[in-house]
């Protein structure tokens, strides 16, 4: 039975061959799973929609105006709506500025006084300018702002990359 | 001490080892020593089976407003999620054939006589659980074929004499389809069926390991002749 076939014999050959096709199956499906399950680490974020706050020319120059706006969000298979809001600043009526309608002290909704042009929020006592700055009060930075384009007469934000810049934000200040 | 001898010493694994992969096998020429390896494709195309099933729960939702969803997410949206879900979605039909074909050599061969009799009926166990793997799982897509077939199917079950309202009711967790029936289905998928698969399989497996191979089936006059070269019975 075990005829020389140059040293190596025929159990010996089958053995390796079972075991070099196990390993290539195992290697194939091994990696293929491997992918599937580090999956959320190889996909990177998904692109933000743009949603659609009003037409450009309904904003008077230099006063904020509030807008309300639905934001449909789709994560993996779950669709969800939320309400959400912002404020709208434009000086030139074509560059416009979409701000959080949240204190960046502790999140509360902020309002435009006319009298005196500033935000406030009625928290704890954080003035903001027109432009954002920060003029009294605990908040620790400047109004957040959205991703803004205009299209076709159209203001078009990103709602859900605020949240990740701001979030990117606080962990680069908590390492600082 | 190395680790091998360390572990033998104390597991006497070289001893499993050699009576699971280096037991004597009947010998079989030509394409009829193929058929000895299809309990092997069976074992091979169930574990296949586990891999990619448990990658696939862990994006699966068994819900009617998400199932489907969630199954276009894998195939769509997670890395290498199309070809996971292909292997699970063929390996269960290969696997079906696999083993109603490893059915048939037992049974033409007459591999099933004494003593492997107990061995047969965990066999028959298990083709009957790979068929409620294959009946479950086929809803869990929750697609227009996935659904009316599962109507058909429990309506089937439906015609049972006397307890079969009762069967109906029972298989779809009330008396229509609907999510009652796709948490069943799922929960029979990855609970149910894989606890008696186990333990039908480990009675199989070990009745195949003690009892050996059964030897193919010669015809009358090899064995005669066979016999006759042996000393005269007295």
């Amino acid at each position: 039975m075990e005829e020389d076939t140059g040293g190596i014999s025929r159990r010996t050959f089958l053995g390796r061959s079972i075991a070099a096709i196990g390993a290539l199956i195992a290697a194939v499906v091994g990696g293929a799973g491997f992918g599937y399950f580090i999956s959320p680490v190889l996909r990177g974020e998904g692109q933000d929609e743009w949603i659609d706050v009003g037409a450009a020319s309904s904003f008077p120059p230099g006063v904020p105006t509030q807008v309300e706006f639905t934001h449909r969000q789709r994560e993996a298979w779950v669709t969800t709506e939320r309400k959400n809001s912002a404020w709208i600043l434009t000086m030139d009526g074509k560059n416009f500025t979409v701000y959080d309608p949240h204190c960046t002290h502790l999140g509360c909704p902020y309002r435009w006084n006319s009298q005196t042009h500033e935000f406030e929020c009625p928290c704890h006592g954080g003035v903001f300018s027109v432009t954002g700055k920060v003029l009294a009060g605990p908040p620790p930075r400047p109004l957040d702002h959205y991703p803004v384009k205009v299209a076709d007469g159209r203001i078009l934000v990103q709602v859900s990359a605020l949240r990740a810049a701001a979030l990117k934000a606080k962990d680069s200040k908590a390492q600082a | 001490m190395s680790i091998p001898e360390w572990l033998r010493e104390r597991t006497g694994w070289d001893k499993i080892w050699d009576a699971l992969f280096a037991r004597r096998i009947p010998e079989a020429k030509g394409w009829k020593s193929w058929l000895f390896t299809l309990g092997s494709l069976c074992i091979f195309l169930l574990i296949l089976q586990i891999v990619t099933g448990i990658l696939l729960a862990m994006n699966y939702v068994p819900s009617p407003d998400h199932a489907w969803d969630s199954v276009r997410y894998i195939e769509s949206h997670v890395v290498l999620g199309g070809f996971i879900r292909g292997l699970h979605h063929w390996g269960a039909y290969f696997l079906v054939v696999a083993v109603f074909l490893h059915l048939l050599r037992v049974y033409f061969m007459g591999s099933y006589k004494y003593p492997r009799e107990a061995t047969w009926v965990a066999g028959v166990f298990l083709f009957v659980i790979v068929v409620g793997f294959a009946f479950t799982g086929y809803l869990l897509p929750w697609d227009q074929k996935a659904y009316w077939a599962t109507v058909v199917g429990t309506n089937i079950a439906g015609q049972t004499p006397l307890a079969g309202k009762y069967l109906l009711e029972i298989l779809r967790g009330g008396p229509n389809m609907g999510p009652t029936t796709l948490t069943r289905f799922y929960a029979f998928h990855v609970l149910l069926l894989p606890a008696l698969l186990i333990a039908a399989l480990a009675v199989h497996l070990f009745l195949v390991v003690w009892h050996g191979i059964s030897e193919p089936p010669r015809p009358r006059r090899e064995l005669e002749a066979a016999d006759s070269e042996k000393e005269p019975r007295p």
